[in-house]
């Protein structure tokens, strides 16, 4: 799965977005640092509110007012995104970088013919003519698991289930073959046993494209599933970044262990759910300091004060909290060990 | 053993559908179809499965917010099936529901001090003076100050409405409350306080849940059995334990497995279904998971299984359920 020689897709640095409204700034993302390497997928974690789609909308350049994006950069293979021209960013969305999102909707016009919208795309990026673009997009179909491809092609949207309409909606994205991909909550809204299919649907593309994932979602058994690495959100920020393993058994940020202590699991038997108290904060009265000291049993006056910066704690484990060392204590044997 | 309080017999509540000017009756849409189980006393049972598999339908139609088409539903020791409107909506008082979105449950126009005395007031529980303060301790039960009580809904979060909907019912003292997806709307965070404070409320208590959720790890948590619906049906039902790590049915393992664990070190082999779950509009012939069984025969499409109790307390319809299926 992990690219061997690590190559740097995408770098995004401190980015910043607002939406000026009129009770207030809202700073839904407020200094978010990531990268995204070859062939991998990034798991986006948290919960609703914290600023994953906002993230995903800047980097696309797909916000509307009042959101504007206020600083920082969105490297993709060695341009800065946010400073290109709005042609330019057209040659790159729905091409290079290609968003799948929980609605299909979203990006399926109801009007056109599956085949219709999926060929355009070809014709426009990929310069087919009619008849070449209707072939592949039949191929695209097959691939993403659609019975009986000749036939659907002409059908419109509503005529599918909801599984088989993400599915449309991923034969369109993988259409002119992205080196990346953003995928915003694509199995939220689906049944289990769809949401399975289509979990598998996109580990075997992406191996066979071998493009790079932003998986966006609340649910940390799909990032467990999917993910190489892993980047958690909390009001605006990221507060711990590592790969998978890290966080799933020696998570560092108070946040992180209270979500994966916190939610009930097939795996392990837990007598109780350890609930995070208290809520997640209304983005125009954050806290002082860190925005997650009134829930966190760590708190210190320092953290009511000053907010921490993400620093690195080993190599490829940043996290964000003046007390990582006794959360470090907690977890040393492991997260799970002794429940 | 504990007694049953809730009997559910040969529960069947059809839709009809309905075509042109004359809205002439075309189908009918077998929601629910022919389910039978028991609920024992202090015991929560999840009813799980997929959306549209009647899991509501099976909880209003026990409740009668919706009659039944046929079947019987015994509370308490009572065929409450046959009671007149009037003496329906006193047993209502034993049977609460919560349900999935606060939003829509609770009258936005009405202070939550009036929504949740409303009532205690029609039964005569308390009287109007008295009322308030029952209020108050119940607010405070469920974790929201007393003095919030003059807040309208909308000045509530999610969570606290969905707190506001956990007192409204516990105030009426029932003996089984019936919880419709009653956390799945919320952020993680708040459903893991949600299902800790239901939890707490049954041990102080005593009441019995029927347990409805799609999600099967918030379903293995608070369970203490189990059963499945596919398409109008129970196909499975058993103790947890047993549901969780030895389930017959092949849609029960097929459903287990398709879950996401949040653990990167759990591998465990996945069967994915092919197809989309059918509409009950016009359920499959024979066995109605035959078209995405990998286990199906012949007779699976012909003969419908019953829902045996193939070992005590339990239950499958499958024609092959001793055939371990799946990886075998
Ligand atoms: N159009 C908008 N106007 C004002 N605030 C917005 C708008 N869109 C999003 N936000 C705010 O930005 C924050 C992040 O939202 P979002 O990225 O959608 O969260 P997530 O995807 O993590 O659930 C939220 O607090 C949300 O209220
Ligand atoms: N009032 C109604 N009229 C017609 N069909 C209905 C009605 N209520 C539910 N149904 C149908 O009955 C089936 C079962 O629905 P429901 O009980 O809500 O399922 P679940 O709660 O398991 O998602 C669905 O196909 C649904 O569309
Ligand atoms: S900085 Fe303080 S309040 Fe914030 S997560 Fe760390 S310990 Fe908790
Ligand atoms: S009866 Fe047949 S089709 Fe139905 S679950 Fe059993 S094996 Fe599968
Ligand atoms: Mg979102
Ligand atoms: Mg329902």
């Amino acid at each position: 799965m992990m690219a061997k020689k690590r190559e740097k897709l995408l770098e995004v640095k401190g980015l910043k977005t607002y939406f000026f409204t009129e009770n207030g700034v809202v700073k839904a993302v407020d200094g978010v640092d990531f990268d995204v390497y070859k062939g991998e997928t990034l798991g986006l974690v948290g919960e609703s509110g914290c600023g994953k789609s906002v993230t995903a909308f800047s980097i696309m350049r797909l916000l509307d007012y009042p959101g504007k994006t206020v600083g920082g950069r969105v490297v993709f293979e060695g341009e800065n995104l946010l400073e290109k021209s709005e042609d330019g960013m057209r040659k790159i969305r729905g091409k290079d970088i290609a968003m799948i999102f929980q609605e299909p909707m979203t990006s399926l016009n109801p009007v056109f013919t599956i085949g219709y919208q999926i060929s355009e795309a070809l014709k426009i990026h990929l310069h087919m003519n009619d008849r070449e673009a209707m072939a592949k997009s039949v191929e695209l179909l097959k691939k993403v698991g659609i019975p009986i491809p000749e036939q659907r092609v002409h059908e419109y949207p509503h005529q599918l289930s909801g599984g088989m309409r993400q599915r449309a909606m991923i034969a369109m994205a993988m259409s002119c073959d992205p080196t990346l991909l953003i995928a915003d909550e694509p199995t939220t809204a689906l049944d289990v046993t769809i949401q399975a299919q289509i979990l598998e649907l996109m580990k075997a593309l992406l191996q066979e494209f071998n493009a790079s994932l932003i998986m966006i979602t609340h649910d940390l058994g799909v990032i467990a599933e999917i993910a190489n690495r892993v980047a958690v959100m909390y009001a605006g920020k990221i507060v711990e970044y590592s790969d998978i393993n890290t966080i799933f058994h020696f998570p560092l940020h108070p946040y992180t262990f209270g979500l994966l202590t916190s939610i009930p699991r097939l795996d392990v038997e837990l007598k109780r759910l350890d609930a995070i108290p208290g809520f997640v904060p209304d983005p125009l009265h954050f806290p002082k300091g860190c925005k997650f000291n009134p829930r966190c049993r760590f708190a210190t006056d320092k953290c009511r004060e000053e907010e921490p910066p993400l620093v690195k704690v080993e190599e490829g484990h940043l996290v964000r909290c003046w007390h990582v060392d006794r959360v470090k204590e907690e977890v040393k044997n492991g997260l799970l060990v002794g429940v | 053993m504990a007694k049953p309080i809730l009997q559910v017999r040969h529960l069947v509540k059809y839709f009809p559908i309905k075509k042109g000017v004359f809205r002439k009756t075309v189908g009918w849409v077998r929601a629910v179809d022919d389910v039978s189980f028991d609920v024992y006393e202090g015991e929560t049972l999840g009813l799980v499965g997929e959306s549209g598999c009647g899991k509501t339908t099976t909880a209003l139609t026990i409740l009668r917010l919706e009659e039944p088409t046929r079947g019987q539903v015994i509370f308490d020791g009572k065929d409450i099936t046959k009671l007149k409107r009037r003496d329906m909506r006193k047993m209502r008082k034993g049977m609460q529901i919560i349900f999935q979105d606060p939003y829509s449950s609770l009258d936005p126009r009405m202070k939550v001090k009036d929504i949740i005395a409303e009532g205690m007031l029609t039964h005569n529980m308390l009287n109007g003076r008295n009322v308030y303060k029952r209020v108050g301790e119940l607010l405070e039960r469920v974790g929201i100050p007393a003095d919030y009580m003059n807040r309208f809904p909308h000045e509530f979060s999610g969570g606290q409405r969905q707190r506001v909907g956990i007192a409204r019912a516990l105030a009426l003292e029932p003996k089984i409350i019936m919880c419709d997806e009653a956390v799945s709307a919320l952020d993680v965070s708040i459903r893991s306080q949600i299902i800790n404070l239901l939890k707490d409320l049954q041990n102080e208590f005593k009441f019995t849940y029927l347990f409805i959720a799609h999600d099967l790890s918030v379903i293995k948590y608070i369970s203490d059995r189990v059963a499945v619906m596919y398409v109008g049906k129970i196909v499975e039902l058993a103790d947890k334990k047993v549901f969780f790590d030895d389930p017959l049915h092949p849609y029960t393992q097929a459903l287990i497995s398709a879950v996401p664990v949040p653990n990167p070190d759990y591998k465990k082999k996945r069967i994915v279904l092919q197809g989309d779950v059918p509409s009950p509009a016009n359920p499959p012939k024979g066995c109605r998971f035959h078209p995405r069984c990998f286990m199906a025969m012949d007779i699976c499409s012909k003969v419908e299984p019953e829902l045996v109790e193939v070992k005590p307390g339990h239950f499958v319809a499958c024609h092959f359920y001793d055939k371990k299926g799946g990886n075998s």
